[in-house]
């Protein structure tokens, strides 16, 4: 009787929880995604006109008779173009390294793959310090060619060349993986049938492709559709940069600026619906699969032509060198004094730590030729207070938004799994990936007007005010890395074989203990990597925090960029453009090493670890040997010469 | 030992068991036999708890289980999979459940070697991770995890079904031999009638959520209770009305012969009819295929409007090639009417 007692009383205990859970979600769901972008969404509907009547479509008139389509027209011919163009070179990229015979690929392939750690604005800005009117690569150019535009690297063309080799790294991931996959037996036959390698490639190779690309080809228009930082900065008026710009701006200056960038929010919400429902309806048919079952390793095949081969040659090394060129110059410039790099000269006599560790003060003479101090004015990323800040800001909100979001769609999979056929666990998983149906900028956009005014549900607190702002920042952060977080440990919990939930509760454990022993250990490998991943993607990124555009939640990349905008004025920030290069160096090594940890390290399973502990063991065992005999042999030899002597 | 009285289990409007009775006894080797699908698992899954039934009682040494969480049952499993936790070495699998008991240190680490040596693990392997361990070994540390804990009954589902044939063999010896070391009541699932024959002492065969017949191997295949039965568990000749007719079996019924149960032998040149002697019925027939085992031979004959299929071991004196003419002999007491 007492025993049934208590089991009763654990089971109004987890079902408490289970309440407790289910209303923290839909408070959280609804609180912070569905409100806020709902409130948007109608903004556009509640405009008065001059008289304070309501005039539900003042702003679609708006839209039709100003200059807004330009926006819309630029962004969707920005993606169309990048669609052409990225294809071409990711695909180039890939088969130039995986498929085709070329002599130093794997070096090819380190330099076609730095934008994994090398991307966002430190990106952008790098190829602009290279490519603008006074870079490094235009003059040298310029010397070569003479007659050249040197101001060919504005506007949409720069845009366009930049973003070309920013958005491979998803070609460089996923269509490795699948040119990988092709059984080598197909390329074989085809060839024992006649087939010339060309041919092969067409008609073999390629349609087999074709599934990666389609989604690699959506996944890119999206990204063209909503591109920021690029286009904020090389001055492109595409649809992101106008919401960013109209979301600061006031009814003193045009007309409902807030309700033109919800909008302009919303048409890119059904542009980005609406590829995102073709993408799945795509993937839900899944054919094209090879179906052989021994898969045979592709052989790279090499190129007969010899001029072809020679020409392959050439556009495989020059695809690394402009690659491979912004990497190199800012890691070579972030060792230059702020002089050097502020007129983009390679002084190789001069080198310098000052824009990393640096803190020196500036000596100049103001207009009266009085000689003036200005305090710390050349400081290196970890030498100045501001930017320390910044990284430590960016540090902690990407840390704890990472976290918050592993945890919560930890606990939502294993839940989701847990009622895999039934509607709630369905509706759980589509109210996770909600967030990816919205533009980014919409989330955030949507955040800073919703919560910019006394919300009952957040105990009464304006969240855009002051420091609160961090926390509003964190809960963007959070909402945007959810979609990525579940569908990356999803896929995770699919590797746990239900028979061992079954075996762990037959030896006695209860279902927590099964969770925390037995189910999260498995995942926790997943679970870590889309942390580090959502951090390193958040501790550098700039269009979310541009967007809240806030004082107290100024982010590294924020930080970075404002000094940089403000370089040598009023002569503080001497040399901005140097800590930027050394700020970027210093991105690129942290991601380097996540994505190591990640990729190289988290993926060994347990019997790979013991395999190379055991391996360790054996190897220190050995030089302990060989000096326990050094020693012995040291020891023996006096006593060897004593007798000698004897 | 464990009894199962009318069990019904619905999955949703689908019924998967229909009032299911089997009674185990204790120490005895009990197989669940069937094709897929036929709630042998289903039946095995009710016994450990992970599945609860609709109706009926589950009791284990007298007392009523039906609604007892599955961690208070003791009753061990080895899974198809083997379930191998695969982020703890053996150790540590072999160990979950007694630290879960929350058992001593010295008292686990004494319990696990104990039960490492009687299944032949090695120290070297009990520090290995699963995934370093082969196909065998992997079953052994299963089989280990499960009786560790000294479970009142250990459950088997397809343990074997996993591994090569030849692999398979040797371990459906083991087993048998370590269970009767252990004396452990045991449950076993599987699809393979050889497997079923080889290693039970009573066996359960389930068709669509029934239990066919209970028995021992030899009277299910001996005397099959159902036309099921016969059918599932090894070869069998289906006759026709010819035969049936000469050996004046009840026309209103269907009636089998196992292949070994007809004999062979070669016709007399002369080409005279055969002659039955006795009860024995005795049939003309022409070998039609051979097909060639090394310790049988089975042969295919057409004979009485209708092709029988026979086996003869291979003993090197009588082999029949395709186009010989032979004479077939049938005891009716061999055959197996429904």
């Amino acid at each position: 009787m007492q025993a049934s007692i208590a089991g009763k009383q654990k089971y109004n205990l987890g079902k408490l929880w289970g309440i407790f859970g289910g209303v923290l979600f839909v408070y959280l769901f609804l609180g912070f995604m569905v409100i806020p972008c709902f409130n948007t969404l109608t903004s556009v509907f509640r405009e008065t006109d001059a008289a304070g009547n309501p005039d539900p479509f003042a702003v679609i008139r708006f839209f039709f008779a100003g200059k807004m389509p330009m926006f819309l027209w630029n962004s969707i011919r920005l993606a169309l173009c990048l669609v052409v163009t990225v294809n071409v070179v990711g695909i180039s990229i890939v088969l130039l390294t995986e498929y085709f015979d070329i002599k130093g690929a794997k070096i090819l392939r380190l330099g076609y793959m730095t934008t994994l750690i090398y991307s966002g604005v430190a990106l952008v800005t790098g190829y602009q310090f290279l490519y603008d009117q006074n870079g490094l690569m235009t003059k040298w150019l310029a010397d070569f060619f003479p007659g050249m535009n040197k101001q060919w690297f504005t506007g949409f063309n720069a845009v366009l060349f930049t973003m070309t080799f920013a958005c491979t790294s998803n070609h460089a991931l996923f269509l490795r993986n699948a040119i990988r996959g092709i059984d080598y037996n197909t390329v074989e036959a085809a060839r024992n049938l006649g087939a010339r390698p060309f041919k092969v490639l067409l008609k073999v190779v390629m349609p087999t492709l074709l599934p990666t690309l389609f989604s690699l080809t959506v996944m890119t228009f999206i990204t063209g559709l909503c591109a920021m930082s690029a286009p904020t900065l090389l001055g492109y008026n595409s649809i992101n940069p106008e919401i960013v710009r109209l979301a600061g701006s006031s009814v003193a200056d045009e007309s409902f600026p807030q309700a033109r960038a919800a909008l302009l929010s919303i048409i890119l919400a059904m542009c980005t619906i609406a590829l995102l429902l073709t993408l799945n309806h795509y993937e839900n048919k899944g054919h094209y699969l090879s179906v052989s079952k021994t898969k045979a390793k592709l052989v790279k095949q090499k190129i007969q032509n010899p001029a072809a081969n020679v020409l392959a040659h050439i556009y495989a090394y020059v695809l690394f060198l402009i690659y491979m060129t912004p990497v190199v110059m800012i890691i070579i410039f972030s060792f230059q004094n702020w002089g050097n790099v502020r007129n983009k000269v390679l002084d190789p006599s001069s080198w310098t730590l000052s824009n990393y560790f640096g803190n020196q003060d500036y000596i100049y003479q103001n207009w009266k030729g009085k000689e003036m101090v200005s305090k710390g004015a050349i400081s290196g990323v970890f030498g100045n207070e501001k930017t320390l800040g910044g990284i430590r800001l960016s540090f902690i909100m990407s840390a704890i938004a990472a976290a918050l979001a592993c945890v919560i769609v930890v606990i939502a999979v294993n839940y989701i799994f847990k009622h895999k056929k039934k509607k709630r666990g369905k509706l759980v998983e589509a109210c996770l990936l909600f967030p990816w149906l919205l533009p980014t900028i919409l989330i955030c956009y949507s955040f800073r007007t919703f919560f910019n005014s006394n919300v009952f549900y957040v105990f009464g607190q304006n969240l855009y005010m002051k420091e609160n702002v961090r926390i509003l920042i964190v809960l963007a952060y959070m909402v945007v890395k959810l979609p990525f977080a579940v569908r990356m440990i999803k896929a995770a919990f699919y590797a746990i074989d239900d028979e061992l939930e079954d075996a762990a509760r037959n030896l006695g454990a209860s279902q927590i203990v099964t969770f925390l022993r037995v189910k999260l250990p498995i995942v926790l490998p997943s679970v870590l990597a889309v942390f580090a991943l959502n951090f390193n993607a958040l501790f550098s990124e700039y269009d979310m925090g541009a967007t809240f555009k806030k004082a107290e939640g100024t982010t590294y990349a924020m930080v970075i960029q404002s000094m940089c905008e403000d370089e040598g004025r009023n002569n503080v920030n001497m040399n901005a453009s140097g800590r930027r290069c050394a700020s970027t160096v210093f991105i690129m090594i942290i991601s380097g090493l996540i994505l190591y940890l990640v990729y190289g390290v988290g993926a060994r399973d347990l019997g790979e670890r013991l395999a190379i502990r055991e391996k360790r063991r054996k190897r220190l065992e050995k030089i302990k040997r060989k000096f326990s005999i050094a020693h012995a042999a040291a020891e023996e030899l006096p006593a060897a010469e004593r007798r000698n002597i004897a | 030992m464990i009894d199962l009285k009318n069990i019904v289990v619905r999955f949703g409007e689908f019924e998967a068991l229909h009032r299911i009775n089997v009674d185990v006894k204790e120490g005895e080797f009990f197989t669940f036999l069937g094709p897929s699908g036929c709630g042998k698992t289903t039946t095995l899954r009710t016994i450990t708890g992970f599945i609860e039934p609709v109706e009926g009682v589950v009791s284990m040494q007298g007392r009523d289980i039906t609604h007892v969480p599955i961690e208070k049952r003791n009753i061990g499993i080895v899974f198809q999979s083997y379930a191998l936790f695969p982020t703890m070495t053996v150790r540590d699998n072999i160990a979950f459940g007694l630290k879960i008991k929350k058992m001593k240190k010295d008292e686990i680490d004494r319990k696990v070697t104990e039960i490492a040596r009687k299944v032949d693990l090695t120290d070297e392997q009990l520090a290995k991770a699963v995934s370093q361990l082969s196909g065998g070994q992997q079953q052994r540390v299963a089989i280990a995890r499960a009786l560790v804990t000294e479970p009142a009954i250990i459950c088997m589902d397809e343990p074997l079904s996993n591994l090569d044939a030849k692999l398979r063999v040797n371990l459906r010896n083991e087993l048998k031999k370590m269970q009767r070391e252990f004396g452990i009541t045991t449950i076993y699932v599987t699809h393979d009638q050889e497997e079923a024959l080889t290693l039970s002492d009573r066996i359960a065969v389930f068709n669509k959520g029934y239990i066919e017949q209970i028995g021992t191997p030899n009277e299910v295949y001996n005397h099959s209770a159902t036309e099921f039965v016969a059918n599932f568990i090894g070869d069998i000749n289906k006759l026709q009305e010819e035969i049936t007719g000469k050996l004046n079996l009840p026309a209103d019924q269907v009636h089998y012969i196992r292949l070994e149960r007809i004999s062979v032998c070669a016709a007399e040149n002369d080409g005279k009819e055969a002659v039955s002697a006795g009860q024995t019925v005795s049939l003309d027939g022409v070998i039609e295929s051979q097909e060639y085992y090394g310790l049988f031979i089975k042969y295919t004959i057409k004979t009485a409007g209708q092709t029988l299929k026979v086996v003869e071991k291979n003993d090197g004196i009588n082999i029949y090639e395709p186009g010989d003419r032979v004479i077939l002999r049938i005891d009716p007491k061999d055959i197996m009417s429904y």
